[in-house]
């Protein structure tokens, strides 16, 4: 990469951790360092909403998405919107009002406490493990596009963010979200402009030849349980994750419970309601452009730099035939395309769409290739963009993107370390180890939290290197409990579920994901969430009415 | 804190508005891929 992009990737690594040690001046006690004195505006609180679910996986994963996808995607999206609304006069409120720093302290005033315990340990477990997911997925990006070790990647973005979470606390935390968010919309749009000027016809034309290949269909009606991306599931599924990761994950919950009054609360998460779908219209946009882009350019048969020397080396002669059909089947798709061009008609398209379906067929052998030779997943969809970034994009403008990823992947990380430290300061040490400890003692151990946290967070990311795809682990993660823990807390708002009924209710939603987890592994995990949320509540209702009645008996 | 009765009004402005929104950027959605999907 041009030094005048990496001067401006160290420009933004230097700035964001110079400005979070100046915020450590205003964290002198435990409710400044965990929640801002309750003293946030509701924009900066929404902006660090959207920036910690925005990770570098997002940035990285979901544009690559784009590219080899299309818009699909954004149906996961589709039930965010009412999932904030019902957040808002729901859970926001209660959660607020209760003057908590977690979410789990809460429902030990409403049940016990061993029930606030298990769900914060669950929270510690997946929030823990997805921590390092966050940081490896741009990490193994790096790693491969600029032949770095895995553990240069995973230090340049986590000592940072380790010392400006250790010590600003949330402030800096949110602030430095502020100023990442606003990285991430100029660098995506930055893109977006570059590509239109770049891409050698109109724009409407490009929409063309992307809905001819398929990359334009957002809708999707079938009714299947084993698609995660449907209409269906992203409304029904997708609301109840949504419900679950911003109602009950304390490092969603943390955010909003930094804001003045619950109704600059609730407006925080109505951001994220009214512009989450756009924002990720605008990043799958950005995918389908480059894939409009390579229609004129020739892309590379992988995008993965370093699978493709591994290849190269291992077997020259298989990888050139399989180059030399690629540039037959990309030449084919080009006239095609040139085609639907001058006269965009239905014989046109059928041909971009079967020339589209030649490309994909000789990539896919690529593919079986490189894992044969390298023994490891592919997932070359994660590497389209960075390499586009890295052999296209102007001078500087690689900066800005590579820089934006950072900060998609520091935010979020950034607010994970923040959550990590609170729940076990709160929710396990001054609960069960040191009741009686001092402010200025709390305020100690939760900056070594974090800082453990953020070591716990490195050592995972250099593991976590070989899971499953980027973009479904982090969520496969949180799904397994997410739906239980939702469960418990919509529990919470029926008045007459008792301790006993959290409790049991709780496992026997895990359990009903679990079961359906291991024996039907093709349903997607978007459904495990309603699952779990519904089971909890059905055997906690049972429970609970079981237990009154034998009370009521006992006292008659 | 505020009555119940203007709580559930401002839900029910609140609710109109992002599903209307929400309506919108489907709709969008829904032309471009009717529009240029083959």
């Amino acid at each position: 990469m041009h030094p005048l992009n990496w001067a401006i990737v160290i420009a933004y690594l230097l700035y964001v951790m110079i400005d979070g040690v100046r915020r450590a001046r205003h964290t002198s006690d435990l409710e400044g360092y965990f929640l801002a004195s309750r003293s946030l505006p509701w924009w900066a609180v929404g902006l660090s909403v959207m920036a910690t679910q925005l990770s570098a996986v997002t940035m990285i994963g979901t544009t690559g998405q784009g590219a080899t996808d299309g818009m699909r995607f954004i149906q996961f999206y589709f039930g965010l919107p009412l999932a904030m609304v019902l957040l808002g006069v729901t859970l926001v409120p209660f959660l607020h009002r209760a003057k908590v720093y977690t979410a789990y302290e809460y429902l030990e005033r409403r049940f016990d406490a061993k029930t606030r315990s298990l769900t914060a340990l669950l929270f510690l477990l997946s929030r823990g493990m997805s921590c390092g997911t966050i940081i490896a997925a741009p990490g193994v990006v790096f790693s491969a596009v600029f032949g770095w070790p895995l553990g240069w990647s995973v230090a340049l973005m986590g000592i940072p963010t380790v010392i400006y979470t250790v010590l600003g606390g949330v402030q800096a935390v949110t602030w430095a979200d502020v100023k990442q968010m606003v990285l991430i919309v100029v660098a995506m749009s930055a893109m977006v402009v570059v590509l239109l000027v770049r891409i050698p016809i109109a724009p409407g034309d490009a929409l063309e030849v992307a809905g001819a290949a398929g990359r334009l269909r957002a809708f999707d009606f079938s009714f299947n349980l084993t698609n995660t991306y449907t209409f269906w599931s992203g409304i029904i599924g997708g609301t109840f994750l949504m419900l679950s990761y911003f109602g009950t994950d304390q490092s969603q919950v943390q955010r909003y419970l930094t804001a003045r009054s619950v109704d600059e609360a609730r407006s925080s998460l109505l951001m994220s309601a009214y512009w989450k779908i756009p924002l990720q219209a605008l990043i799958l946009l950005v995918g389908i452009l480059v894939f409009v882009f390579y229609q004129y350019t020739a892309p590379p048969l992988l995008f993965n730099p370093a699978h493709e020397k591994q290849v190269r080396d291992a077997r020259p002669a298989a990888y050139q035939a399989l180059e030399g059909r690629y540039a037959a089947a990309l030449a084919a798709r080009r006239s095609a395309a040139d085609r639907l061009v001058e006269s965009p008609d239905a014989p046109a398209r059928a041909a971009v769409t079967a020339r589209e379906a030649e490309v994909t067929a000789v990539r896919a052998e690529a593919l079986d290739l490189a894992q044969e030779v390298t023994g490891q997943p592919s997932r070359d969809v994660n590497y389209v963009i960075p390499r586009f970034v890295l052999d296209h994009l102007p001078l500087g403008l690689a900066g800005l993107f590579i820089a934006g990823v950072m900060a998609a992947a520091m935010s979020s990380i950034a607010a994970e370390l923040n959550s990590l430290a609170t729940s076990t300061v709160i929710d396990f040490y001054r609960r069960w180890v040191r009741p009686e400890g001092t402010d200025a003692h709390f305020l100690t151990v939760s900056k070594f939290a974090t800082m453990g946290w953020g070591l716990f967070a490195c050592v995972v990311a250099t593991y976590a290197a070989t899971l499953g795809s980027l973009i479904e682990v982090v969520n496969r993660f949180g799904s397994f409990f997410y739906g239980s823990i939702l469960g418990v807390f919509l529990l919470a708002m029926i008045p007459s579920a008792g301790a006993a009924g959290a409790f049991v209710g709780l496992i026997a939603g895990m359990a009903a994901v679990a079961a359906v987890n291991f024996g039907a592994p093709e349903v997607s995990f978007l459904w495990h969430n309603v699952i779990g949320a519904v089971v909890v509540v059905v055997v906690g209702t049972a429970i609970s009415a079981v237990g009154g009645r034998r009370k009521a008996g006992v006292g008659g | 804190m505020t009555e119940p009765t203007e709580d559930r009004a401002r839900f029910r402005r609140t609710l109109a508005r992002v599903m209307t929104v929400q309506v919108v950027t489907l709709l969008l959605l829904w032309l471009l891929q009717s529009r240029y999907s083959s």
